[in-house]
């Protein structure tokens, strides 16, 4: 039976604390997902009191939205319903770490950057780098895969996540992998959580695999002036027997100097980063480029270039990349938007951030629609990642998912969140 | 019991030549390389099409009879048997490559294909898949992506699931549906990554896009011998703590170096308390720099001798001596179980240590090798049938080696899996919440319950009574 929201209020708080209860109208507006407002924000302490909060979510039908830094919260279609903000900041403890195992056990609320503070100490980095996102929670990161250009070595959160705890949709506390670098002890269920948004539970903690950090790193950019000739040093470098750290693609609009610029990055022992640095500028002279040696900070500015009120993110196959790019930019230009693009090589993700005036019909009709349609046939896909509330009430910011597929992730969400209460509606095909 | 018109129903799908009904013909199917472990199926079918595999899984849905995928069947852990009889669907007539994309750095591939043939196929071309087991030259990609399997290089390459892109897969629910595929990255669950390592309990793999790899610019394999189990464990700790991430970092025994001698002569120095197997690959520089940091610390832990592999020749040996090393047991112990379980690294001198002192405790000898970078141990648990009471103490060793690694936070199987074999065993390491969450991860791909039954997680309400599992026993000939 439903409990007033009074003594919904009042539940919460004997759970958080009063004090770790937001309640107040104008506090509540901050934490707005795409204009839904929630009634409450919880601030949980610890994993038990995620579970008791989920619990009592669950009894009463609330719809929770879990919150990390609150970057992922532009990301996904528009809540069905929002009651319960469960804002993790507080559970931002490292709990477990084994230098010598290259393995840490972190709480989700803890952000990239003071888990990387505190693995730096010992000469090691969790190799994930969203592009912008060193203030992003682990949680956060681990909920939407995100990754950026260490994911060329490194893989991504898929790869790199040994273990998570996480709270389902009633309230139970689960653990799922193992905290040992190597296991294949049942399924491998974080592979199930990563990347799932928090629609089949809310991710309280992960077990990561680390790494070293390199001895040594260069940094070079290259410029060309045209897509058909960085395709083709692109191409070659792949190609090559050099062992690249992050290799990078800006456009004109996000390398800001007029030119289409590769970014690559080599990571080694001294030597080595000094005879492939050396062997990188020769290839790149092979085919007319010039190459310029960058400080490692260049890497750090590459959110700068992603500013904008609308981000999207194009996935495509990895030698189709700079095919992409010229579709992106052709569909731009005839909206007269500015599109700045950053793309990781290898991994066949372009990142893109639209600049200019645009009605969510015009952007879907000229833009997302005929790129949808033509990436359909690779399996590739187009995902607004942000846009104001008003734009995305016209557009479908996840795009199609095949209909096979779609069954299968229904009957997961529906065995897993059978009453739909974590993050209704955001999901992929409005699970 | 199967029906007769079922046979004639599965013989319409998959044809004459695609049937293996007779009793004989069944019992070449009747277990994997874990021997102990026996079932055979009522029929075992060849499809030759992803077309053909959905056909048979939708009339064992119908009949509500059991299926059980089998690629080559060196797997170690009883999956691929049939406790319960049923139809078995083995995949070796589907073992083509159907296509090399170099440029996306892919391939796709039937899940028959035998793991060696990609790399074999792709190497002229500068490509190679990464995933070694050592059954490499027999046990096939499908078999390697359901078991999610591992080998001495996923040190640094990671396991199977890390190369595999995307998957063609018959559901239990007997959908036909590619999952994942060549863009690495797409919205929506991974699917892809959930399927890989569900040992056919999820469905089967009827197609597979993995990675390649560009093979790396050079190779160093190195081999340092020490006086004791200790020093060579101490070694390994001492490599991860100090950040280095070797290709591949093998641990070999006293036992193993003299059986692998005897029985191949792969140039190990007989009388070595243990030898390391370190190989390192990238960037010329970068290889020599890890060499130079790694004797050093061979060094401060006593070793004995310090050997690089001089030509391809010599690394091929000392390759085949670790690979093969599981088929040289047979020569030197009558009887033995196979243990697969993981503790973290650095505690990997202290596994050591406790393993001796199990066996001490129990009369027993234990011998290794193993993939000591990653903690990923292989005890083998030496003992002779014939003496009264021997049996009983292996598996009371084998037991409680599991428990060791799990106090010490490890996991009951690295690579090899669960199977039938260590489908109990789970709950030594998951809480009850956490296998009623994987028990209903499996009802979303297999609502009735056909798929692979007994295998995987305890108490499967399928499993049959009477059927408990014991620990492992291998046939020579076997790989770990």
């Amino acid at each position: 039976m439903a409990v007033s929201s009074p003594a919904l209020a009042e539940a919460l708080a004997d759970i958080v604390g009063r004090e770790h209860l937001v309640d107040e109208a104008a506090a509540l507006d901050a934490h707005a997902v795409d204009g839904v407002t929630p009634r409450w924000v919880a601030r949980p302490g610890g994993v038990e009191e995620v579970g008791r909060v989920l619990a009592l979510a669950h009894t009463e039908g609330l719809a929770v939205a879990p919150r990390g830094s609150g970057a992922n919260l532009a990301l996904g279609n528009p809540p069905r319903r929002l009651d319960l903000v469960v804002d993790l900041a507080r559970l931002n403890a490292v709990t477990d770490y084994v230098p010598e195992d290259m393995v840490a056990t972190v709480e989700a609320g803890a952000s990239l950057a003071a888990l990387g503070r505190r693995l730096a100490e010992r000469g090691q980095m969790l190799a994930l780098d969203p592009i912008g996102g060193s203030t992003r929670s682990i949680g956060g990161v681990l909920a939407s895969n995100a990754a950026g250009p260490l994911r060329f070595r490194y893989g991504t959160a898929r790869d790199l996540t040994l273990g998570v705890r996480f709270v389902q949709a009633d309230g139970t506390t689960t653990w799922g992998g193992a905290k040992v670098v190597k296991s294949v002890t049942g399924y491998d269920v974080p592979k199930l959580l990563v990347g799932s948004l928090g629609t089949l539970g809310v991710v309280v903690g992960a077990t990561l695999r680390l790494h070293p950090l390199p001895l040594a790193t260069g940094s070079w950019l290259s410029a060309w002036s045209s897509r058909a000739a960085a395709e083709g040093f692109l191409a070659a470098l792949l190609g090559s027997s050099l062992e690249p750290e992050r290799v990078t693609l800006l456009n004109r609009e996000a390398s800001r100097d007029g030119e289409l610029a590769l970014l690559v990055s080599i990571a080694s022992v001294e030597e080595a980063v000094g005879s492939q640095g050396a062997a990188l500028t020769r290839l790149a002279a092979g085919h007319g480029g010039h190459v310029q040696e960058m400080p490692a900070s260049c890497w750090g500015r590459l959110g700068e270039a992603l500013r904008g009120a609308v981000a999207l993110r194009l996935s495509c196959e990895p030698k189709r990349l700079i095919f992409w790019l010229g579709e992106l930019e052709r569909l731009a230009s005839r909206l007269g938007l500015r599109a700045a693009v950053v793309a990781q090589a290898g991994s066949g993700v372009l990142q893109c951030a639209l600049q200019g005036e645009v009605s969510g019909a015009a952007l879907d009709g000229t833009l997302l629609r005929p790129l949808r349609d033509g990436l359909a046939p690779e399996g590739g896909s187009l995902v607004v990642e942000r846009a104001p509330a008003a734009l995305k009430a016209e557009l479908d910011v996840w795009g199609p998912t095949h209909p096979d597929v779609l069954a299968i992730m229904s009957r997961l969400k529906r065995e897993f969140d059978p009453d739909g209460i974590l993050n209704p509606g955001r999901f992929v095909g409005g699970l | 019991m199967m029906k007769p018109e079922l046979f004639r129903e599965l013989e319409a799908i998959v044809g004459e030549r695609g049937m293996v009904s007779s009793p004989e013909g069944r019992l070449t199917y009747e277990a994997d390389m874990h021997t102990f472990y026996k079932g055979a199926p009522d029929v075992v079918v060849l499809p030759e099409t992803a077309r053909q595999v959905a056909l048979v899984v939708g009339l064992c849905r119908r009949e509500h009879v059991p299926v059980v995928p089998r690629g080559s069947g060196t797997g170690l852990i009883g999956g691929a048997m049939a406790p319960l009889g049923g139809v078995m669907v083995a995949m070796n007539r589907m073992n083509r490559i159907l296509e090399l994309d170099l440029a996306n750095r892919c391939a796709t591939v039937q899940p028959g294909l035998i793991n060696l043939w990609l790399s074999q196929a792709t190497r002229e071309h500068g490509y190679y898949f990464a995933p070694d087991p050592s059954s490499q030259m027999v046990s096939s990609i499908g078999g390697n992506c359901s078991t999610n399997a591992g080998g001495p290089h996923c040190l640094k390459y990671g396991i199977t699931v890390n190369h595999v892109l995307g998957l063609q897969v018959v559901t239990g629910a007997g959908e036909l549906v590619w999952l994942g595929g060549k863009v690495p990255e797409r919205p929506g669950y991974d699917l892809t990554g959930v399927f890989v390592g569900g040992e056919g309990t999820l469905g089967l793999v009827t197609a597979a896009i993995v990675r390649l790899l560009h093979v790396p610019e050079s190779v160093k394999t190195l081999l340092a011998s020490f006086s004791t189990l200790d020093d060579a464990s101490e070694t390994v700790s001492a490599i991860i703590a100090a950040g280095i991430i070797p290709a591949a970092l093998e641990l070999i025994d006293e036992f193993f170096v003299r059986a692998i001698e005897e029985g191949i002569g792969a140039g190990y120095p007989k009388g070595a308390g243990a030898v390391l197997l370190i190989e390192l690959d990238g960037p010329r520089e970068e290889v020599e720099a890890q060499a130079a940091r790694i004797v050093p610390i061979c060094r401060d832990h006593a070793a004995l001798e310090i050997r690089v592999a001089q030509d391809e020749a010599e690394r091929a040996l000392l390759w085949k001596g670790r690979k093969e090393a599981a088929g040289v047991v047979g020569r030197m112990a009558s009887n033995w179980f196979l243990q697969d379980a993981v503790v973290p690294r650095s505690r990997l001198p202290e596994i050591m240590r406790e393993m001796q002192a199990i066996g001490a405790r129990h009369g027993l000898r234990i011998a290794n090798v193993f993939h000591a970078g990653d903690g990923n141990l292989h005890p083998i648990i030496l003992y002779d049938d014939r003496a009264p009471g021997e049996l009983e103490r292996a598996k009371e060793v084998n037991e409680d080696l599991l428990r060791a690694c799990l106090a010490l936070g490890g996991s009951v199987t690295g690579e090899h899996g669960v199977g039938v074999d260590k489908a109990q065993s789970l709950t030594l390491q998951f809480a009850p919440a956490d296998l009623n969450f994987m028990a209903r991860l499996r009802r979303v791909f297999d609502p009735d319950g056909i798929m692979n039954p007994g295998k995987l997680l305890p108490s499967h309400p399928a499993c049959g009574e009477g059927f408990r599992p014991g620990p492992s026993r291998i046939p020579a000939g076997a790989w770990v």
